[in-house]
């Protein structure tokens, strides 16, 4: 027996399509960044000292173009990032596979993992300037400061990520397919790459990170050449609309890496797991020192 | 269990797993300790290889210079930078609660957040310690806005989710028997949330101390960042070393222990839950 | 003692698909129940079974019809028992009991408590207790606010068969003694004419298929031969139903 038709209260007209945009996601998100942008112009009415959205574009523009700031000469913009990126990826690689090798011995042997593990929480806990410090002690002006800086800094990211994704092969796993005699290389592919490719990913995504922080770093104190080194320079010249133009300049380069391109890239890796669950497992793990 | 003899080889049973537990502990002690031993043996060698101090000091050398650190004004520098660190925590948890309850209650306001909230994850730290020296100049408040800021997204995005996941059944209890609003709140909303808000801190933790301590760099007359900075302008190696390692040995000492062990009294309850 | 007054109650739910049909939980139906009885509401799955006690327990409205749940003339006090025990895990057993009083009447909720044979675990979390244990503190603490209705959703359902045979002598324990009305739903109906005065059994599409009196004394013991008949005359009806109702 069907009842008789009930109506439904008629539904609401459906709002303008501006309104459906603005209350989407990437309309919210939009609109965050237009009210921030208005928040800082509205701060440096009341902080004058500091440079608004407009002012820091020009330089910019004037930066990037090789035009000239009022008679100071402009900053070889491209050579500076050069530079930079040059030993941030040479620090990078060293601390990657260094973390590799490590990660892989203590993920593998109970032996190894006694002996290293403590160290790597060691140097997992250092912060960053630490390593800029030392390496400026130890190396005064140099190529090599801000590439071991880069280096010490990501190495234990990697080595973590990696040793956890080590042991996430169960020897269950394991059983499972030698039951099944799977072939040594299929076993390899299908089983242990998987499985930990995933955290070899992360290690070095987290190693990206930190490992950009810590050249900026090093360039800030070591004072040779790159992004951290104009940096302070126009700080130390008390131009903060300077200082601020290369303080975007390195944030939206990594923002943009870290979530365009690596954020795609480790939900690639990982497609057969919960997003949610990997970026609050990673975080655990770097937490709790595997 | 009918016979003398079963009843002994279940005692032995018993006591065979007793031992293997102990036996496991005592693995576990002795494998830190050789973690520990290790990390000074091979520095001990190497600093031995390279015989300079300013290199490499000594771990003997490095004690002593802990010692002079002891009897000095170790514990003012310690607690300013501690003081510090926990009034930015407090701030965080403060901001980021309400806001987190924000996110999570309402979709239009979680996705208009996190934008914010993420960029804030990926800034470089540098950036956080300069401008707080630029703001706040040398003082007790740059490091606290420091450490706030960076604790406060994981606070936020962990509280968002805790209030998306607070059990449905158990609100549909509450009104079954008649409970108010406040009741509900009190009783089922926090007891769920409370747990996130830890987490978001407990994952913070690290971060925000180290980025507060470079903040301590640029910006502090006092306090273990200050102290690591004056003696790295002195070039005082040994001091340099002793300081880091007094700053990194406590963190590790607060976060394997205290903040474990503040987590299993708030949270007696989970100890026996089978499921989430 | 509780007066249910249900008049024409209509619960239709808008289609989960877009495009679809809506879905009809409770499609008009008329009852009413008076006294201190215990009544079961038996259907199969999609019945409506459980939308009817939250319609009833005020956590849905109704599409069309009326509800009144009355005791003298005032809305009815209700006590309900789910099918998961529905503990604060972040509270003690104690403190779960008095979470549902508006008094603090502790003595109160450790009788009852006593009553199931639970007052060792008051100051117990529920995640120390197992499943049927847990379900037996529910039905202490629906029983302990001395409601004047008691709703019941399958509350044995996740129970293994052993829990569940003791948890309804439990049951049948604290009603004779306390003799509360009882609304009691349950697929199953072999267990509702082992407990109840009288069965409604509902067919899909939520519309009343049959209403049936048991007239046995309580407590009934599940093994004694004329609750085994009874309980036998009537699944046969079941039997009957199954094949003229549309299977969903």
């Amino acid at each position: 027996m069907t009842a008789a038709p009930v109506a439904f209260p008629e539904a609401p007209p459906a709002p303008g399509r501006i309104r459906t945009w603005l209350a989407s996601p990437i309309g919210a998100q939009v609109t965050a960044i237009v009210v921030f942008v208005a928040l800082w112009q509205l701060l440096t009415l009341i902080a004058p000292r500091v440079p608004g959205p407009v002012d820091v574009t020009q330089f910019l523009y004037t930066e990037i173009t090789g035009g000239s700031h009022g008679g100071i000469i402009t900053g070889e913009f491209w050579e500076h990032f050069a530079v930079t990126l040059r030993w941030f990826s040479l620090g990078l690689l060293i601390g990657f596979v260094g973390g590799l090798l490590v990660g892989v011995a203590i993920g593998s042997s109970g032996l190894a993992r006694s002996l290293l593990n403590d160290t790597v929480l060691v140097l997992l806990t250092m912060p960053a300037f630490v390593w800029a410090f030392l390496t400026t002690m130890w190396f005064g002006i140099s190529w090599r400061a801000p590439v071991l800086t880069v280096a010490f800094v990501a190495f234990p990211f990697v080595a973590i990520n990696v040793a956890h994704g080590a042991r996430a092969i169960t020897p269950e796993l394991k059983n499972m397919s030698n039951a099944f005699e799977v072939g040594r290389w299929k076993q390899f592919r299908h089983l242990i790459l998987p499985a930990v490719a995933g955290y070899i990913f992360a290690g070095l995504r987290f190693a990206i990170i930190v490992g950009w922080n810590a050249v900026l770093l090093s360039e800030w104190f070591s004072g040779q050449a790159g992004v951290g080194f104009r940096t302070r320079y126009w700080f130390d010249a008390n131009r903060y609309r300077g200082f601020l133009g290369w303080v975007i300049v390195f944030i939206i380069f990594i923002v943009v890496l870290d979530r365009v391109v690596l954020n795609r890239l480790q939900a690639r890796a990982f497609r057969w797991r919960d997003p949610i669950e990997v970026d609050m497992e990673l975080a655990e793990i770097e937490q709790v020192g595997a | 269990m009918t016979s003398v003899a079963e009843a002994v080889s279940e005692g032995q049973d018993q006591a065979n797993v007793l031992r293997t537990a102990a036996g496991s502990r005592r693995r576990r002690y002795l494998a830190v300790v050789l973690g520990w031993l290790f990390f000074l043996g091979v520095w001990w060698a190497l600093s031995a290889l390279l015989d300079s101090e300013a290199r490499l000091p000594s771990p003997p050398r490095v004690v002593e210079e802990m010692r002079t650190i002891f009897e000095g004004d170790f514990w003012t520098q310690f607690w300013a930078s501690v003081i510090r660190v926990l009034t930015g925590f407090f701030a965080a948890v403060l901001i980021g609660t309400p806001l987190g309850f924000v996110m999570g209650r309402s979709k239009y306001w979680g996705n208009f957040l996190q934008a914010p909230v993420v960029v804030a994850g990926s800034i470089p730290g540098l950036t956080y310690a300069v401008m707080a020296f630029v703001v706040f100049g040398i003082s007790f408040w740059g490091p606290v806005a420091v450490v706030g800021l960076i604790a406060m997204p994981y606070v936020a995005i962990n509280v968002a989710e805790g209030v998306r996941g607070v059990d449905r059944r158990l609100i549909d209890m509450s009104i079954a028997y008649g409970r108010s609003e406040s009741q509900v709140f009190r009783h089922v909303t926090v007891p769920s949330v409370l747990p996130f808000i830890f987490a978001g801190v407990r994952l913070s933790f690290s971060l925000a101390w180290k980025v507060g301590t470079l903040t301590e760099v640029f910006g502090a007359s006092k306090g273990i960042g200050f102290q690591i900075r004056r003696n790295y302008q002195l070039f005082n190696m040994p001091a340099v070393i002793a300081w880091v390692l007094l700053f990194v040995g406590f963190m590790l000492l607060l976060e394997r222990f205290v903040l474990v062990r503040i987590e299993r009294r708030l949270f007696r309850w989970r100890q026996w839950e089978q499921h989430q | 003692m509780a007066r249910v007054d249900i008049q024409r109650l209509t619960k239709i739910f808008p289609p989960p698909l877009k495009g679809g049909d809506p879905v009809t939980a409770i499609g008009d139906i008329s009852f009413e129940i008076d006294g201190n009885v215990f009544v079961s509401i038996v259907g199969p799955s999609g019945c409506g079974k459980s939308t009817l006690l939250n319609i009833l327990s005020g956590v849905e409205t109704p599409t069309s019809g009326t509800v009144a749940v009355t005791e003298a003339g005032r809305p009815a006090r209700l006590g309900y028992v789910f099918q998961d025990a529905r503990l604060l895990p972040w509270r003690t057993v104690l403190d779960n009991m008095l979470y549902v009083r508006d008094d603090d009447g502790t003595d109160k909720a450790a009788r009852y408590l006593e009553m199931v044979g639970l007052s060792h675990t008051h100051d117990m979390f529920p995640g120390q207790l197992s499943g049927g244990m847990q379900q037996r503190v529910g039905i202490a603490r629906a029983f302990s606010v001395e409601p004047d209705l008691l709703l019941m959703d399958e509350p044995f359902s996740h129970l293994d068969a052993i829990t569940a045979r003791s948890l309804r002598d439990h049951l049948q324990e604290l009603w004779t003694a306390t003799r509360k009305t009882v609304l009691f739903v349950t697929h199953d109906v072999v267990e509702a004419v082992q407990l109840s005065d009288r069965i409604i059994v509902l067919a899909p599409g939520g519309r009343i298929f049959d209403d049936i009196t048991i007239d046995l004394p309580h407590p009934r013991r599940a093994a004694d031969p004329k609750v085994a008949t009874q309980q036998a005359e009537i699944l046969g009806r079941f039997e009957e139903m199954q094949p003229a109702s549309a299977s969903d």
